[in-house]
């Protein structure tokens, strides 16, 4: 692997701030770029979304973290040790989960944790029991994993990140075959899990979970990271959306796209929608009002519409209106 | 980490089942069904065991299906992590791939070496002890561990037997070659008993018999037994203790070579079937095939074929491929190979299909 970044040097272990570091980092299959030069910095002690449309490059980006497959180019951190060189190092307390977490069918859960907590350190082994109690399966725990549904499967995959006790964890599409129920508790401990002081980074494409569960958010697309930053942040700077319900719509479109507002203006059936420009003031939504009422337009009710993350990510990413 | 392994194999019941049957289930049936046999048909049936069955068993059955059993279960051990998902959470662990490799193969001979050697033990068992109480050597019924004085004075006793049914091979240097074949061809041989027809055994040309006394008869039967002799110290009512024990270490051997190079190449190819279908096709196809093939070019390649090297390190007195007793010296069918190039294979066997499977290990995406 070439390294096409330098690193910050001197930062090793828990000196540095960031649980995940990536500087150019590349792979490639053939022709096709999975990991585009992707720069990602995630802070420690939070719960880090991880966002993009299908064939993104989401998955891809976690199997060159955890050293599954190898980076063509540039360099990357875990914890604040280099790895690969400090591979084992890392992932001694990271965690994680990638794609459908499989086990040995033949086996109980808690005969799959122990071949995991052999390959640890002898710790691991007492932690066992703890970790299936957390995610909620203990009473399952002596079951084949062949009889597991989906949503225990991700449970134990859960599990298997805990006996490591991480310091990262890395989730991909956790909540894959949850429930309802599953996915308000994984959730709960997601954020437990941050509240005792672990990075989670989650990557999905349930973006209401992210936004409900992350403090920040990468976007991923076509293999680049778009944005990163945290969600509040991410959205101060989203476009502002007004709804107006009045009388006459189309008359009231013409009379706004004759003003300077700027505005990209779309008639539905009980109004408005009005797209504002980013970063423009919550003083021209009263000037809409003020102008549509002057020209005798009957203003019934003019709304503020939050920007959502799910609203952002489609304005941020390429693939605007596809399945994700 | 080897106990966790060990575990994960022995659980796999369909395949630990499947692997007692055919190292122990075909000899133990097959036993349990002479036993029977000879316990209720005695005179019909021959006992069960012996030397004879043993040698048959050990390296007709054991052999062969002990290196299929420890092909299939390192086969398994190398591939099953990776086609069932788990290979993924081991990597993630941060563990060395190598050292998840290596850890298989002391946990996967915990399970070949001691399914061999119950194999081996309930054949030794019975062979051993329900072994025929009076040696069959060419047919008749002769006493054991006779030295050669007491063979030939058993012989003499029994002079129409012997010089009826035991291997004559007189030269015409020998001192008693004029009065011998007079002796023997005065022997009427057949069913003896008097009922039905007497039959004379002749040597080819001679004349009409003259008149032979007892004594010369006597005489023939004696110089018989001396010429059979080292025929019947090889004939055993059971086979030894050191056969046994150089059996069973071969057999292990074999299984040991089995499960490793089995585990290395289900690493390298990712599945089990197909290594478990190369393995058996160089086991029972292409080794006995190329064992015994003479092809002037390629016979260093055919010695570099493992499954030679094993016969060659069989034990005196053990048939092996198919052929007469193993060894370099006893089974003149085998390609020769000296001993140390015998071992040199297998440990380059061992060594390369080793460094292979961790090579494929430690380079595989998971």
């Amino acid at each position: 692997m070439t390294t096409t970044t330098q690193p910050t040097p001197g930062k090793l272990g828990a000196d540095t701030q960031w649980a995940v570091e990536t500087h150019g980092l590349t792979k490639r299959f053939g022709e096709n770029v999975a990991v585009n030069g992707v720069e990602l910095l995630v802070p420690r002690g939070c719960a880090f979304g991880y966002l993009g449309p299908n064939g993104a490059g989401k998955t891809t980006l976690i199997r060159v973290l955890l050293g599954l497959t190898r980076a063509d180019a540039g360099s990357m951190f875990l914890l604040g040790y280099s790895v690969p060189r400090h591979r084992a190092t890392a992932l001694a307390r990271v965690g994680a989960i990638v794609d459908e977490p499989r086990f040995h069918g033949h086996l109980t859960g808690r005969q799959n944790l122990q071949i995991l907590a052999a390959a640890r350190e002898p710790a691991a082994r007492v932690r066992i029991e703890p970790s299936l109690e957390r995610v909620g399966i203990l009473h399952r725990a002596d079951d084949k994993v062949s009889k597991y549904s989906m949503g225990m499967r991700q449970r134990l995959g859960v599990a298997a990140c805990l006996i490591g006790d991480p310091q990262l964890l890395i989730l991909d599409e956790p909540m894959n075959g949850l429930d309802p129920a599953g996915m308000q508790d994984m959730r709960e401990m997601i954020l437990s899990l941050v509240a005792e002081g672990r990075t989670v980074v989650l990557s999905s494409h349930l973006l209401d979970e992210v936004e409900r569960t992350c403090d920040a958010v990468a976007i991923v697309d076509r293999g680049n990271v778009v944005r990163q930053g945290p969600i509040s942040e991410l959205l101060a700077g989203a476009s502002l959306m007004v709804q107006v319900e009045c009388s006459e719509p189309h008359r009231a479109r013409t009379i706004l796209e004759g003003t300077n507002i700027g505005a990209h203006i779309e008639v539905g059936q009980i109004g408005l929608g009005i797209t504002l420009p980013v970063g423009t003031a919550r003083e021209v939504i009263a000037e809409i009002n003020r102008v549509l009422v002057h020209d005798g337009i009957s203003v019934y009710r003019l709304q503020e519409i939050q920007a959502s993350l799910e609203s952002w990510f489609l304005q941020v990413t390429s693939r605007l209106g596809s399945e994700e | 980490m080897v106990t966790t392994r060990f575990m994960e194999l022995r659980k796999r019941r369909g395949l630990m089942v499947a692997l007692i049957l055919v190292t122990v289930g075909i000899p133990t049936v097959f036993l349990a069904i002479r036993l029977l046999l000879h316990a209720f048909a005695p005179k019909t049936y021959g006992p069960a065991g012996g030397y004879d069955i043993y040698t048959a068993l050990v390296s007709g059955v054991l052999y062969v299906f002990g290196f299929i059993v420890a092909a299939t279960l390192g086969a398994t051990a190398g591939s099953a992590d990776l086609t069932e998902g788990m290979f993924r959470h081991l990597v993630v662990t941060g563990r060395s791939r190598l050292a998840l490799y290596v850890a298989r193969i002391p946990a996967g001979l915990a399970i070949v070496v001691p399914l061999v050697a119950v194999g081996f033990t309930i054949v030794c068992a019975v062979c051993v002890f329900a072994s025929p109480t009076r040696l069959n050597f060419n047919g008749v019924n002769v006493p054991v561990n006779l030295s050669r004085a007491g063979l030939e004075n058993w012989a003499a006793d029994h002079a129409d037997e012997v010089i009826c049914n035991f291997g004559i091979n007189i030269s015409s240097s020998s001192p008693s070659a004029s009065t011998i074949p007079a002796a023997i061809n005065s022997v009427p041989c057949g069913n003896g008993s008097g009922a039905g027809p007497v039959i004379t055994k002749r040597l080819p040309g001679s004349q009409a018999p003259p008149h032979v006394s007892q004594a010369q008869v006597r005489e023939a039967a004696r110089l018989i037994a001396r010429m059979d002799y080292s025929d019947y110290t090889r004939q055993f009512l059971y086979p030894s203790d050191s056969l046994m024990i150089k059996s069973g270490l071969w057999l292990e051997l074999e299984a040991v070579i089995g499960f490793v190079v089995g585990l290395g190449l289900g690493s390298l190819l990712g599945q089990r079937t197909v290594a478990v279908i190369l393995m058996i096709v160089l086991e029972v196809v292409l080794t006995p095939i190329l064992s015994r093939a003479r092809i002037a070019h390629l016979s260093n390649l055919q010695r570099a074929v493992v499954g030679l090297a094993t016969a060659h390190l069989a034990p005196g007195g053990l048939p092996v491929l198919g052929g007469g007793p193993g060894g370099n010296a006893g089974n003149p069918g085998l390609l020769p190979e000296s001993t140390t190039v015998a071992v040199c294979v297998i440990i380059a066997w061992l060594v390369v299909w080793s460094v292979l499977g961790a090579w494929r290990m430690m380079t595989r995406d998971a």
